[in-house]
C-alpha cells in the first residue's frame, strides 16, 4: 500500500469549489469588516484614532477566530496597520517585539528545548512513572501528577508532546486498548487534563501568561514576579487536580487490574536511555537554578534577564547547540508576542479598549464580582475555539480597561484573563494537548465533552471562589 | 465492398482487419518512411488518415495483407486507397522528422516514442513481465519484434523526444504504456518521475496503460502525480478465453480485478478518461457485448481492436474476423456509451483501435450527428480548456493528508 497521503475527494466539484473558496471569501470579509469600522460615524467617547485602533482589532480578531492566516501573520498585520494608518509610528510599533515577555518566552523555549533534547524530561518521567507506577490507580495518578508538576516548569505542549508516545507504548503494552479500553482513555485524557491544569500554575506552563504581563506592563506599567504568580494560581491548580481526579475515575472506572506489562515498557525505556549523562547534569543544575533565581532574584533582575543568562550558560556549557534546539522554539509565537502587545498598547492609549469596556462588558456587570465572573467566563468560552494566546490578546485590553472603570486593580486582571484562558477540557482542538491525546486515535470526541465540559464548570466555579477568598490572603486584592 | 468507401468508420474497420497492400511509387516517397527500419520495431503498419479525421493503423507488410482488396498508392501528392473500382483519398503520416534525431544520449529518438494519431507513446520500461514468465498474450508480438530493452529509459531521453515531438507539432498529448510489472503498484511507482517530468516541462495531458495495482489506493495515486486518462485493459471479457488468450492477466492479476480498477478509476478520472481495451475477434460476438456493457456500468469507456494474426505470434493462424460479423458490435458500441452519457470525446484518435466516437459510423444517422462537439475538442480553444479544466480539477479533488494536519496546527 502508498504512504496514505493522498485522498480524492469525491464531492461534486461546486462543493468542493465552494469550500476551497472558504480561504479567499474570508480574507475579504476582514477587509470588508475593516474598512465597515472604518466608515461608521466615529461614536461619542471614541476618538479617530481609537476608532482605527478598533478597526484594525476587529480584523485581527476576525482573522484569529477563524484563523484566516496563520496567528502570528494576522499579529504582524496589525503591527503593519497601525502605522500605515498613522495610529502609531512604525518605530512606536516595532519597539514592542523588544518588550521583555517575548525575551522571557524566548528563554523559556530554549530551556525547555535543551531539557526535550537531552531526554532529561524523558528520564524523569520514567523515573517517576517507575517509582508510582505499580498499579493502575497509582500509574495514572503518576501520569496526571508528572504531566501538571512538568507542565509547571515547561511548556504544556512540551510536556504532552513528550509524554505521549511514553503513554502510547504503555497503552500498547497493557493491551488496555483492546475493545477500547476505559484505562487507555483514562490515561491520555489524565496526559491532557494533567499538562493543562500544571500549565496555569506558573508562568512557565504556557505562552499566554506572559504575554498577558507584557501586555499589562505595556499598559499599566505594573507586573507580576515569578513567585506572585506561582503562589496565586498554584493552589487553584492543585485544587482543580483534586476535582480533575474525581471526575477522571468517575468517567473511566478502571476494566483492568494489572499493570506490570507498563512496568517492564518504562523500564526497558530506562534501560534504553541508559545513564544520566553529563549533559544532563549539566542542564538539571541550570535548570534548578534558574527556577530559584526567578523565585528570588526575578523582581531585581527581570524574568527574561534570568532566562536568556540560563540560556547564555547552557551554550557556553556547550551543553547544547543551536541546531539542537531551535526546531523546538515556537517561532511563530514569538512574532505573535509583538503584534499582540502592540495592538493591546494602542487600544488602551488610544481609548478604544475603555469605549469598548463600557459599551460592552461594562454594560452587563453590576460590580467587580460579576466582572472577574464574566472575563474568566469569556475567557475559558473563546479558548475552547481560539488559540489561548490569541485569547489573551483579544480579552486583555478590553478587560484593563473594564478594571480601571470598576476601580478593580488592573493586576488582577491578567491571571483573571490569562488563567481561565488556559483551561480548555472539552473540544480536541482547544488545545494542543487535547489534540494530542485525540490524535492517538483512542479518544472518541463524547470522551472529552461530558467529562471536559464538568470540569470546565468547576473550573470557573473554583477560580471565581479562589479570586475572593484566596488571592486577598497573597496579596492581591481586587 | 464499395459501400466501405462511404462510411469511414467502416472503411476503417475494413482496413484494419485486412490490411493494405502497397503501391510500387510508395517507395519514392521518402518522407513517409524516413525511418525504414522501424516498421520491423515498431509494427509493419502505416498511419492513415480517413476522411473526417478518422485514424486507422494500416497493416501493411504482414502476411495476411498480401490478400487484401485494398492497395495503398499515391495520388498525384496525396495519396489514395484504392480497391480497384473505387478510390478513397486519405492522408498518410509521414514518420516525423523527429524520428531522425538522437538524443543527448545518443539514443535515437524513435526508440523513445512512437507518434501516433495525435500522441506519443512511449513505453519506458525494459519489457514485459509476462513475458519473462512464459505467461505473455497470445496475440502480442512485441516480444518477438522488439524484445527487451537493456534499461529503461532514462528521464531525461523522454523529456528530450517529447520536447521534439511539439516541436514539430505532430502531438497533442503523451501516452505512456507499460507491460506487467509486479509488485502491488503495478509499475505506477516507475511511472512516476516520467509522468511528472513530463508534467513539470509541458503543459499537456498524460494517458497511461498499464495493468492493475493490487489496490485502488494506487490509482488515487495515479491521479494525483498528474495522470489525465487511465486504461487498464481487460482486452477479453469471457473468462475462459481470457484464461487461454492472456494467461498472464489472469494468473498475476486476475479478470475480477481488472473491472474492480476500472470501476474505482472511473469515480477518481473525469468521465470518459478511463478507458480499457476489448478485442473483436477472439471470442463470440455477445460475449464482446456483454463486455462493453460491463464496462459502460462502471463508467469505463470500452475501446475495440480488431484482432489481428500477427506473425511469430501463437495465434498467427487464427482466422480474421469478418467486418460483416464484427459492425453490429461496433454499433452496440456506440449505443452502449451514448446512453450511458459517458464524455467520448477524449479518447480519440487512436488508431490501433475504434472508439466510441469513431463506432458513431455504425449509428443511426439521426444519432450520429450529436457528434458535433469533437469539433471543439479539436480546436485549439478546446484543447486548452481540456487541459486547464483538468489541472483545475485535479487541484480540487486531491487533497495531501499532510495538509490537512498543516492547517489543523499539528
Amino acid at each position: 500500500m502508498p504512504e496514505s497521503n493522498v485522498v480524492i475527494d469525491t464531492r461534486p466539484l461546486w462543493r468542493i469549489l465552494l469550500s476551497r473558496s472558504r480561504p479567499l471569501a474570508l480574507l475579504l470579509s476582514g477587509v470588508a469588516i475593516y474598512w465597515w469600522v472604518r466608515s461608521l460615524d466615529t461614536p461619542p467617547g471614541l476618538g479617530e484614532e481609537g476608532q482605527k485602533a478598533l478597526a484594525v482589532f476587529a480584523l485581527c480578531i476576525f482573522y484569529w477566530v477563524f484563523d484566516v492566516l496563520p496567528l502570528m501573520i494576522t499579529s504582524l498585520l496589525a503591527i503593519v496597520l497601525l502605522p500605515m494608518t498613522d495610529v502609531l509610528s512604525s518605530k512606536e510599533a516595532y519597539a514592542r517585539f523588544g518588550n521583555e515577555a517575548v525575551f522571557f518566552i524566548l528563554g523559556a523555549f530554549i530551556l525547555a528545548a535543551a531539557m526535550m533534547k537531552s531526554g532529561l524530561s524523558a528520564r524523569l518521567a520514567l523515573t517517576i512513572l517507575r517509582r508510582f507506577g505499580h498499579r493502575p490507580v497509582t500509574l495514572l495518578r503518576a501520569i496526571f501528577v508528572l504531566n501538571g508538576i512538568m507542565s509547571f516548569f515547561m511548556s504544556e505542549h512540551a510536556v504532552a508532546a513528550m509524554t505521549f508516545p511514553i503513554i502510547l507504548e504503555i497503552i500498547v503494552a497493557l493491551q488496555a486498548a483492546e475493545g477500547r479500553g476505559n484505562y487507555a482513555r483514562a490515561l491520555l485524557i489524565a496526559m491532557a487534563w494533567g499538562t493543562t491544569i500544571g500549565g496555569v500554575a506558573t508562568l512557565l506552563g504556557g505562552a499566554r501568561a506572559p504575554l498577558a504581563l507584557g501586555i499589562l506592563k505595556e499598559v499599566t506599567g505594573t507586573s507580576y514576579s515569578f513567585s506572585e504568580w506561582a503562589a496565586a494560581n498554584i493552589p487553584f491548580s492543585l485544587l482543580l487536580f483534586g476535582a480533575g481526579w474525581v471526575i477522571l475515575r468517575f468517567f473511566f472506572p478502571f476494566d483492568l487490574h494489572d499493570v506490570s506489562a507498563a512496568e517492564q515498557a518504562v523500564h526497558d525505556r530506562l534501560l534504553r536511555i541508559g545513564r544520566m549523562t553529563l549533559q544532563e547534569w549539566l542542564i538539571a543544575l541550570v535548570m534548578i537554578a534558574t527556577v530559584a533565581a526567578w523565585i528570588f532574584l526575578g523582581e531585581e533582575f527581570g524574568l527574561a534577564s534570568i532566562a536568556l543568562s540560563a540560556v547564555i550558560t547552557l551554550f557556553a556549557l556547550r551543553v547544547v547547540r543551536w541546531r539542537d534546539v531551535e526546531g523546538y522554539v515556537n517561532w511563530g509565537l514569538i512574532l505573535m508576542y509583538g503584534g499582540a502587545i502592540t495592538l493591546g498598547s494602542v487600544l488602551n492609549s488610544t481609548g478604544a479598549a475603555a469605549w469598548l469596556a463600557e459599551n460592552t462588558l461594562a454594560q452587563w456587570a453590576t460590580g467587580p464580582v460579576t466582572i472577574v465572573l464574566f472575563i474568566s467566563f469569556a475567557a475559558i468560552l473563546i479558548t475552547e475555539g481560539m488559540s489561548n494566546s490569541a485569547t489573551v490578546a483579544v480579552l486583555m485590553p478590553v478587560a484593563i480597561a473594564v478594571a480601571a472603570q470598576f476601580d478593580i486593580d488592573p493586576r488582577l486582571i491578567a491571571p483573571v484573563v490569562a488563567v481561565p484562558a488556559g483551561l480548555s477540557f472539552i473540544l480536541p482542538i482547544g488545545t494542543p494537548a487535547n489534540a494530542i491525546a485525540y490524535s492517538s486515535g483512542f479518544l472518541r470526541v463524547r470522551d472529552l465533552i461530558l467529562p471536559g465540559l464538568l470540569l470546565q464548570i468547576t473550573a470557573l466555579g473554583l477560580f471565581n471562589v479562589l479570586v475572593w477568598w484566596y488571592w486577598p490572603l497573597v496579596g492581591l486584592t481586587p | 465492398m464499395n459501400a466501405m468507401f462511404e462510411n469511414p468508420g467502416l472503411l476503417k474497420l475494413d482496413l484494419a482487419i485486412r490490411g493494405a497492400r502497397l503501391g510500387e511509387d510508395f517507395g519514392k516517397r521518402q518522407e513517409i518512411f524516413r525511418v525504414p527500419t522501424l516498421l520491423d520495431h515498431a509494427g509493419r503498419t502505416l498511419e492513415v488518415i480517413l476522411p473526417e479525421d478518422v485514424f486507422v493503423n494500416v497493416p501493411v507488410g504482414e502476411r495476411f495483407t498480401r490478400e487484401s482488396p485494398y492497395l495503398l498508392r499515391t495520388n498525384g501528392d496525396g495519396f489514395a486507397v484504392w480497391n480497384g473500382e473505387k478510390r478513397c483519398d486519405v492522408r498518410v503520416v509521414p514518420q516525423p522528422d523527429f524520428y531522425t534525431r538522437s538524443t543527448r544520449s545518443g539514443l535515437p529518438m524513435w526508440q523513445v516514442g512512437t507518434a501516433y494519431g495525435g500522441y506519443l507513446a512511449i513505453n519506458p520500461a525494459t519489457g514485459c513481465a509476462f513475458t519473462r514468465d512464459r505467461t505473455a498474450c497470445r496475440f502480442c508480438d512485441v516480444p518477438t519484434r522488439v524484445g527487451e530493452r537493456a534499461a529503461p529509459l532514462s528521464v531525461a531521453d523522454v523529456v528530450e523526444t517529447v520536447r521534439d515531438a511539439f516541436a514539430e507539432g505532430i502531438i497533442e498529448f503523451v501516452y505512456f504504456h507499460i507491460g506487467y510489472m509486479e509488485g502491488d503498484d503495478a509499475g505506477i511507482l516507475f511511472l512516476e518521475p516520467y509522468v511528472r517530468a513530463i508534467k513539470r516541462h509541458f503543459d499537456t495531458l498524460v494517458a497511461v496503460q498499464l495493468q492493475p495495482p493490487r489496490s485502488n489506493e494506487w490509482i488515487d495515486r495515479t491521479y494525483a502525480m498528474g495522470v489525465d486518462a487511465l486504461s487498464y485493459s481487460i482486452e477479453i471479457h469471457d473468462a475462459d478465453l481470457l484464461q487461454l488468450h492472456c494467461p498472464g492477466r489472469t494468473e498475476h492479476v486476475g479478470r475480477d480485478r481488472y473491472y474492480d480498477a476500472l470501476g474505482h478509476a472511473a469515480t477518481v478520472f473525469p468521465s470518459g478518461t478511463v478507458w480499457s481495451d476489448l478485442i473483436v475477434g477472439l471470442e463470440p460476438a455477445e460475449s464482446t457485448m456483454a463486455g462493453i456493457d460491463a464496462l459502460v456500468a462502471m463508467g469505463a469507456l470500452p475501446v475495440l481492436s480488431v484482432f489481428r494474426p500477427l506473425d511469430n505470434t501463437p495465434l498467427s493462424d487464427h482466422p480474421l474476423p469478418s467486418a460483416d460479423d464484427v459492425v453490429p458490435i461496433f454499433a452496440h458500441l456506440f449505443h452502449a456509451v451514448h446512453k450511458s452519457r459517458i464524455n467520448m470525446h477524449w479518447v480519440r484518435d487512436l488508431s490501433f483501435a475504434v472508439t466510441p466516437l469513431e463506432a458513431r459510423f455504425f449509428a443511426d444517422e439521426e444519432i450520429r450527428t450529436n457528434a458535433g462537439l469533437s469539433q471543439f475538442y479539436r480546436s485549439r480553444l478546446g484543447t486548452i480548456a481540456a487541459r486547464n479544466l483538468s489541472r483545475l480539477r485535479r487541484r480540487l479533488r486531491v487533497r495531501q493528508v499532510s495538509d490537512s494536519f498543516d492547517s489543523s496546527h499539528l
